[in-house]
């Protein structure tokens, strides 16, 4: 799961609660969901959170939270932005891949190295979750006053989102000190070919453009001309992206951090060709939540006193009013910064928080239904008990396995007919060599782990009962998947006979007739195999290892196997 | 008459006017003490012969009895060094003294607190006298010892030793006396009558075989002794994996809370493993290098179309007057793709969208206990496929109580109690917990499972309107917590260890 690195220090700044010790708000933070993982070399807590709450990937956020939490705050604080100066001009050139463009002006900021440094994680952290990673939502944070906005319509400065050609023009972009065009950043820089994917099939790459030029290639890099330091007063903050919602969502977590660290929000005009909106967009949606529902959920009665003080005390607000069909329902508030409420239950559970759910008295509910096992689940225990009983070692072995210990070490090819190698459902990015396809058969696997113990005593009787797949057009995903009842004998006098004994011995016990007419088989040796018929139909193979499949294997004592389908025994 | 062949080795042995032990019966016939101590017992009972029985004692020499026969007893060296420091005309420093003694640690107690006791002189003060006519020559413990040099187990009235003597050197710990019963056999009238008339040897037998127990033969044979103390072979009878014996476990518990076994497709389409359960088709965990997709084949034939449209507006648009959807994309192709599942949520999915047996009406418990598959990195506690326990209860009102209710219930059937629960976010519960629980022997708190009631945009395309709440865990964990295993490698898969599997405890 993602981390935060949180200062202590900011924390008891920003929540105005100096007297906590780390202690306290190491436990408070995990009240909140943010687990304590340790701590950074700076002496920073490290804090795991879950991937809903998004407005609390920085020391700003958190500090909101827990100001809810201690009851400092209550219900929905939004910001009052000033009216627009600046407009984001949205040319017919932006890439139909990337069309959307946010923005907000944000001034008298109280930049200190920790301020900066909070917001900097905080734009990778959005990056990295809400932007996914860069390709849905990007971030540009420039310093203001390196802007020249063309003078459009009446003194209103200007800067524009196009679409420039590769090679078409120059910039300097940060953490270099060369002008370069966009084609040369993706070549060259290092940030440049981290990202390079998520343009380098567009015809044309995204630009911003003041008077003075090109300061800013999204999604991969800003300018150096705009570079914030810790001297920036005045911010200009844009963010481009492959959806609105998103980009303006990400916009209004940055506008609500730097508002906390006491910075004044202005507005942006972004002019599209067809439209024209304003941002940052603070408006709130309001969810619908039944009262019933509430009490439904947590198992407990409520008055609507206590929900509406829940719901502010989880940084919300809740109004009473009458559903159409008159029961009592709340109108609930949903702040800005919020990303993650997408239908009432999502207040619900802000209220369980609030309320506490380790407060909540377990109950076993009062629900009668029967249990029972499944069939195929059930033939599998009988089977293996059987197994078990003729001495058998139950095995359990992976499914994925590499085509050379599927086939090539048992002396089978890939497209032969014989029982086991059938065609292999592969994985497209297999996690090793080793674990490139499924196995068609679990005679591999068996061997594989009498390879394994060689120096254990013997005899080595194994025994699995395993899942097997291979490709079959026939079946809606491609793949027929099956049990096999695999079995392999392994001791200095282990024969045919053995084996076929013990495979007798399973016919009798499921009452099913059972054949073996000889066959070849190239893991086995010829004359010494037979195919395995049960009720008149071809279902496996038993026989006598070939020697040079046991040299393979290095194996020095004789083994005997068999393996057929677990159906069979229906 | 007819008697196994050490019996008759043992009367041919024994006479009738002398009495002969054991240990004198063991040397003549050549055979273990045991065995001829068995057959004597074997004759007594039949008249054969008469035992009597008797105590000896013997005495042996210590360890540092022995010593002393070698380095003289400590009081006698102190004596010697006394008289050579001139101690029998004045007082000399006992430091002195036990300086030319040589006498070092415990021995330096016991010689002066003998000294005085045997008379050698005197010892006041910090200065030691001597006697002068004391005589080591005459002293009856040192010849004592002398005696018993070279004996073993001498019988106690056998030796040149007055019984004071004896009982002094016992309490200073350089003798030690053991008691043994011995036996002493003579022979019966009706022995020697039996010898005249003359005993035929029986012979042993290895083993019973048909035609002793049909031939009555049986009855005349003495069976062949074996050594039953000895260690057999090694046998390894077959077992069932320790791990399924834990999923065994599982799915009992699980049945007797009411719960029905699902079983499904271990590959199957991002559909039903991912888009049902209301995953946003670009959700880090679907693009995500954590997941096996198919190379071959690559997408499912068929799905449900109106389930799909379901799903795809649940997903664009949310559920409910005042639901919302994801800001995401959301193809159909995508959904079609083939890939080994990464949970058995897939497996609930077809269930609850009644694909799998129909139609589900609540109230319904079922579970599953399947091999689910990640591409995480192998370690000693990370497999890339290993079992994940899935369950879930469909009824009217669900609340989070009865969800917490149930996890204890089912937790505490494997000893693990003090459930809590953590808020928690899943992309297709809400409210979700992990849960923690205490390991019962280390009393950790860990990570046991991750759980949580199904939210509505899950539910409603898969046609349920009820609630459903549900949970996961991996088995491993639970196995590993169970019985504190390090390495589950050793344990499931190929480089399993056949030796701790057929070594591993049987729980039950």
């Amino acid at each position: 799961m993602p981390t935060v690195d949180i200062d202590p220090d900011e924390l008891r700044d920003l929540t105005g609660h100096d007297e906590k010790s780390d202690d306290d708000l190491i436990d408070d933070l995990f009240g909140l969901g943010l687990e304590f993982e340790g701590r950074t070399e700076d002496g920073e807590f490290e804090l795991e959170f879950a991937p809903d709450r998004l407005d609390r990937l920085s020391v700003e956020g958190v500090a909101r939270s827990m100001r809810y939490q201690y009851g400092d705050s209550r219900g929905v604080h939004v910001p009052s932005p000033n009216s627009p100066e600046w407009t984001i001009e949205v040319a017919e050139s932006v890439p139909d891949e990337r069309p959307y463009v946010t923005g907000a002006v944000v001034r008298d900021v109280d930049l200190d190295e920790e301020a900066l440094e909070s917001l900097i994680q905080l734009q990778e952290k959005l990056h990295a979750t809400m932007g996914r990673k860069r390709a849905k939502g990007a971030i540009g944070i420039h310093d203001l006053t390196m802007l020249k906005g063309t003078a459009a319509t009446e003194g209103n400065p200007t800067i524009q989102y196009v679409g420039v050609e590769p090679d078409e023009d120059r910039f300097v972009p940060l953490d270099s000190d060369q002008e370069m065009t966009p084609a040369d950043v993706l070549e060259d820089h290092q940030t440049g070919q981290t990202y390079a994917d998520l343009v380098s099939e567009y015809e044309r790459y995204p630009a911003i453009y003041d008077s003075i030029g090109l300061f800013s290639f999204p999604p991969v890099i800003n300018g150096r001309r705009t570079e914030v330091s810790t001297d920036s007063r005045d911010l200009f903050v844009e963010m481009t992206g492959t959806d609105q919602w998103t980009i303006d969502k990400m916009l209004n977590i940055v506008c609500y951090a730097l508002s906390a660290r006491g910075a004044t929000l202005e507005e942006v005009r972004v002019d599209y060709p067809d439209r024209e909106v304003v941002r940052p967009d603070l408006s709130m949606k309001t969810k619908t939540v039944a009262h019933d529902r509430i009490e439904t959920i947590l198992g407990i009665g409520l008055d609507p006193d206590e929900v509406i003080d829940l719901a502010e005390r989880s940084g919300l607000e809740a109004e009473k009013a009458e559903s159409e069909d008159g029961n009592l329902v709340y109108e609930v508030t949903i702040p800005p910064y919020r990303v993650d409420v997408l239908h009432p239950l999502d207040v619900i559970d802000d209220l369980g928080r609030a309320y506490g759910f380790n407060e909540l008295e377990p109950r076993y509910p009062d629900i009668g239904t029967v249990g029972g096992r499944h069939e195929r689940s059930r033939l599998e225990r009988s089977v293996r008990e059987q197994l078990v009983g003729h001495g058998f070692e139950d095995m359990l072995n992976f499914h994925m396995i590499s085509e050379e210990e599927n086939y090539e070490r048992l002396d089978v090819s890939p497209d032969g007919d014989v029982y086991g190698a059938g065609e292999a459902a592969t994985i497209k990015e297999p996690y090793s060599e080793d674990f490139t396809m499924l196995r068609t058969w679990v005679m591999p696997s068996l061997l594989m782990v009498l390879e394994r113990n060689t120096h254990r005593s013997y005899p080595q009787n194994l025994a699995e009962i395993g899942f097997a797949a291979e490709v079959d057009e026939s079946e809606n995903t491609g793949v027929a998947e099956s049990r096999r009842v695999g079995a392999v004998l392994a001791h200095h006098e282990a024969g045919y006979e053995d084996a076929k004994a013990r495979l007798q011995a399973l016919a009798r016990n499921f009452d099913v007739a059972l054949e073996t007419p000889p066959t070849d088989h190239p893991t086995f040796i010829s004359g010494r195999t037979a195919a395995v018929v049960i009720d008149g139909e071809e279902v496996g193979v038993i026989g006598e290892v070939h020697p040079k499949v046991l040299v393979e294997h290095d194996l020095e004592v004789p083994v005997s196997a068999f393996e057929f389908d677990l159906g069979a025994l229906r | 008459m007819q008697l196994p062949a050490q019996q008759v080795a043992v009367l041919e042995a024994a006479n009738a006017d002398e009495a002969l032990s054991v240990d004198a019966l063991a040397a003549a016939t050549e055979l273990p003490p045991e065995t001829v101590t068995g057959a004597v017992f074997e004759l007594e009972d039949e008249g054969l012969v008469a035992v009597s029985e008797r105590t000896d004692e013997t005495v042996a020499l210590t360890d540092e009895g022995r010593d002393y026969v070698d380095t003289g007893l400590p009081e006698v060296r102190l004596y010697e060094a006394a008289l050579e420091a001139g101690a029998d005309a004045d007082p000399v420093s006992m430091g002195q003294v036990i300086g030319a003694s040589g006498l070092e640690g415990g021995a330096v107690d016991i010689a002066l607190s003998n000294y005085a006791r045997k008379g050698y002189g005197a010892i006041e003060g910090g200065e030691i006298t001597a006697d002068s006519d004391a005589d080591p020559d005459a002293d009856a413990e040192a010849n004592a010892l002398e005696a018993l040099a070279d004996v073993d187990d001498a019988p106690v009235d056998g030796v040149d030793v007055d019984s004071e003597t004896l009982e002094s050197l016992e309490r200073r710990g350089l003798l030690e006396r053991t008691e043994s019963t011995v036996r002493e056999v003579t022979l019966t009238e009706r022995a020697v009558t039996e010898l005249m008339a003359g005993i035929e040897t029986a012979e042993t037998v290895g083993q019973v075989t048909p035609e002793l127990l049909t031939s009555g033969e049986w009855e005349d044979v003495e069976f062949a002794e074996y050594n039953v103390e000895a260690d057999a072979e090694r046998f390894d009878g077959g077992k069932v994996h320790i791990l399924r014996q834990t999923a065994e476990r599982v799915k009992d518990t699980l049945v007797g809370m009411g719960f029905q076994e699902m079983d499904g497709p271990h590959v199957d389409a991002d559909f039903w493993i991912n888009d049902c359960l209301f995953m946003p088709q670009d959700h880090p965990a679907r693009t995500h290098w954590d997941r096996f997709a198919l190379e071959r084949p690559t997408h499912i034939d068929d799905l449900p179309a109106d389930l799909v449209d379901r799903v795809e507006r649940a997903h664009r648009e949310g559920v409910g007057e005042d639901g919302e959807g994801y800001h995401s994309p959301w193809d159909e192709d995508f959904a079609r793709a083939l890939a080994l599942r990464g949970h058995t949520t897939s497996l609930s999915t077809r269930y609850l969208s009644g694909e799998e047996i129909g139609d589900l009406e609540p109230p319904q418990r079922y579970f599953s206990v399947e091999k689910v598959y990640r591409n995480d990195t192998l370690d000693p506690t990370h497999l890339l496929e290993f079992f994940q326990i899935e369950g879930w209860v469909m009824a009217e009102d669900l609340s989070v109580r009865d969800l917490m209710g149930t996890f204890e219930e089912f937790y505490s059937q494997f000893g693990i109690e003090d459930i809590r629960f953590k808020p928690h976010y899943n992309p297709y519960t809400e409210p979700s917990f992990e849960l923690f629980g205490t390991h019962p022997t280390t009393g950790e708190l860990v990570e046991i499972g991750n759980s949580g009631i199904f939210r509505e945009e899950m539910l409603e395309p898969l046609g349920v309107e009820c609630d459903v709440m549900a949970w996961g865990l991996a088995l491993e964990r639970l196995l590993m917590l169970m019985y504190g295993f390090e390495d589950i490698r050793d344990i499931h898969g190929t480089l399993c260890d056949l030796e701790l599997l057929r070594d591993t405890e049987v729980t039950y």
